[in-house]
């Protein structure tokens, strides 16, 4: 039995369409349900995320279930007949892709890792539902396996893609590990905020918000559960912090050379690590020369954010060669030929094929 | 049959540091991988050239100097396997590829013209063989802390340059260089300790010029751990000087 895959995602419709077509994740096994119960669905996955909205599934003649399928949105969406152009990939086509999405390799963002997950729960939750039986149960699992191969192989997931990813990446290769880092945030934005927040989210901990506006502070001190200082403050403190984000409105530099100079004098051989996204600069200039101390404006940062999304790129062609490789030697399971099935009933659990090897043993956990 | 497994050992580490270059310069993470196996079955040639070679002799096989260069060789691949690993400093392995190819090529190159053949002892002093071990196994902790000492100034510049090319995403964080730099400098300098410890009770005494380069290299790198766990130097300054030293201890070689 055939396997198909219809969608839309990122690069074939905009948001627009996406958020309308948007399965709603509670209402994902009632759609199930409705989908296996459309003549000649015999299986079905349905992946739904903020770029792409995506049924995997098995049907004896793929054609006709994915013309249908076309009418079940329709008809159940907010969309107009020919409003939306679906992507329709049947067989090895149908299945290269979802190896592809896996692996990160169709996302907007190039190698990201979140959609392995995503890939995941879609599985899970159409597995629950019994909407699963051996074509899905091999090919998702064959899915994770690619995506794991992959990730582990190149440098997909190598180079930051943004602003914020750029500073946590500088700043692990400055710390190596972010737990303990100690942060100082200079004027209460927004581009501060969210890069503080990427580098908690990696265990840096002990934020203080330091702005001319002390109410500011206090309120983003507390939003980042860390401490607020008064602004002629945060040069005395400047020794007991591993990285400072700098974006104040100030019109000229506010750090200078020797703030920078008499903090890591007493900060005996620790790095420090400056973060400058304000326009017109913070910081001046000449603090990176000092031994052990890195500067980096937001320019810099937008510069790595580029060439990490262009080395992903580069990489792209070595994925496809690696998953063409695996394909060769391994071929795609949900293809081979296997002894017909018995069709579940929608809500039903097909226990006998989930996650199961021909011979009966649970696939491991992926 | 030694020379044989000395030049297998060479090639194998050659060939470790090309692939590593070209993976690294592909951007293919499981090549880098590959070098740790390529380390290892090194060091099981550099093992059984060093094996026949001690049997020969009838004691630990640093009687010359091709032999002291594959002794120090071999005791960098086993610090780094030891050490290099389980800190995420797997790099450090591709860093000492080139000094280790380098060390057993100058060897085979002195076994091939002049090969003192066995030089087994009048007697076997232990003390000696103690003395001599340790001092070539802590060349070899010294050895790799100047290999990091270089991974350090390479990934500070690139971070300092402000736009990080290839080698910044494969080279380790500069804290954890810091710290493997000071790890294997207490090493290196207790290994030290106890050879010239050892020395004291050798039967035969060594001379004066012996005696002073041991003590300058040990006075030295005693001075460079005090700083570096005293935190009396930047980071930069204290990779610079574990290169510098470690050169400094290579010419001593010459006298020992």
């Amino acid at each position: 039995m055939p396997i198909f895959c219809l969608g839309v995602n990122h690069k074939t419709a905009p948001v627009e369409i996406r958020e309308r077509l948007a399965f709603a994740e509670k209402a994902i096994p009632k759609h199930l349900g409705e989908i296996r119960e459309i003549d000649q669905v015999d299986e079905a996955v349905v992946l739904s995320t903020c770029n792409r909205v995506e049924i995997y599934g098995a049907a004896e003649d793929p054609s006709e279930a994915l013309d249908r399928l076309v009418d079940y949105l329709v008809g159940h969406f907010e969309v107009e007949p020919g409003e939306v152009e679906f992507y329709r990939h049947e067989a090895e086509a149908a299945a290269n892709h979802l190896f592809e999405v896996a692996s990160g390799l169709d996302s907007m963002v190039l190698g990201e890792t979140e959609i392995f997950g995503q890939v995941k729960k879609a599985y899970a939750k159409a597995q629950e539902t019994g909407a699963t039986a051996r074509r899905m149960n091999k090919l998702f699992q064959q899915s994770f396996s690619i995506g794991k191969l992959v990730r582990s192989n190149t440098r997909i997931q190598q180079g930051s893609t943004s602003v914020g990813a750029a500073a946590v990446d500088l700043a692990e290769k400055i710390f190596g590990r972010l737990d303990g880092c100690r942060v100082m945030i200079l004027g209460a934005g927004e581009m501060s905020r969210v890069t503080a927040q990427s580098l908690r989210s990696r265990g840096a901990s002990s934020i203080i918000v330091s702005n001319r506006s002390y109410d500011k502070a206090e309120e983003l001190a507390r939003e980042l559960e860390g401490e607020a200082i008064h602004f002629d403050d945060w040069m005395h403190r400047l020794d007991q912090v591993d990285i400072v984000i700098s974006s104040t409105a100030a019109p000229h530099a506010v750090v200078h050379k020797q703030h920078v100079e008499k903090a890591i004098g007493d900060r005996r051989g620790h790095s420090l690590f400056l973060i400058d996204i304000a326009v017109p600069r913070d910081v001046e200039e000449e603090v990176n020369e000092i031994d052990n101390v890195y500067l980096y404006n937001i320019d810099e940062l937008q510069r790595i954010a580029t060439e990490g999304m262009s080395r992903r790129a580069r990489q792209l062609d070595y994925c496809r060669e690696l998953i063409r490789e695996f394909l060769n030697d391994k071929g795609i399971e949900a293809l081979a030929e296997v002894p017909p099935q018995r069709r579940s009933a929608p809500g039903e659990n097909s226990t006998e094929n989930s996650a199961s090897d021909p011979a009966g043993k649970p696939l491991p956990n992926s | 049959m030694d020379n044989l497994f000395l030049i297998i050992s060479t090639g194998i580490f050659l060939l470790g540091f090309v692939l590593a270059m070209q993976s690294l310069r592909k951007g293919r993470q499981g090549e880098v991988r590959l070098n740790l196996w390529l380390a290892i079955i090194g060091l099981i040639f550099q093992s059984l050239f060093l094996k026949i070679r001690g049997e020969m002799h009838g004691r630990c096989p640093i009687t010359n100097g091709a032999e002291v260069l594959v002794f120090i060789s071999w005791s960098i691949v086993i610090l780094y396997l030891a050490l290099g690993r389980p800190f995420r400093l797997s790099l450090l392995g591709v860093f000492s590829m080139p000094l280790i190819f380098l060390f057993q090529l100058a060897a085979i190159v002195w076994l091939a013209l002049a090969d003192p053949g066995p030089r087994p002892p009048d007697q076997l002093d232990p003390w000696l063989e103690l003395h001599a071990a340790m001092s070539l196994l802590a060349y070899g902790a010294f050895g790799l802390t100047g290999i990091a000492g270089i991974m350090y100034l390479l990934q500070d510049r690139q971070l300092k340059s402000r736009a990080p090319g290839r080698l910044f995403y494969s080279l380790p964080p500069i804290r954890f260089l810091v710290d493997a730099i000071a790890r294997l400098l207490a090493i290196g300098v207790a290994l030290l300790t106890i050879g010239i410890v050892a020395a004291f009770f050798m039967e035969v005494r060594p001379d004066l010029l012996h005696l002073g380069a041991s003590g300058a290299v040990w006075v030295i790198y005693i001075a460079l751990l005090v700083v570096c766990f005293g935190r009396k130097v930047a980071p930069k300054r204290l990779a610079l000087f574990s290169i510098v030293a470690f050169g400094f201890a290579l010419l001593t070689l010459s006298v020992l």
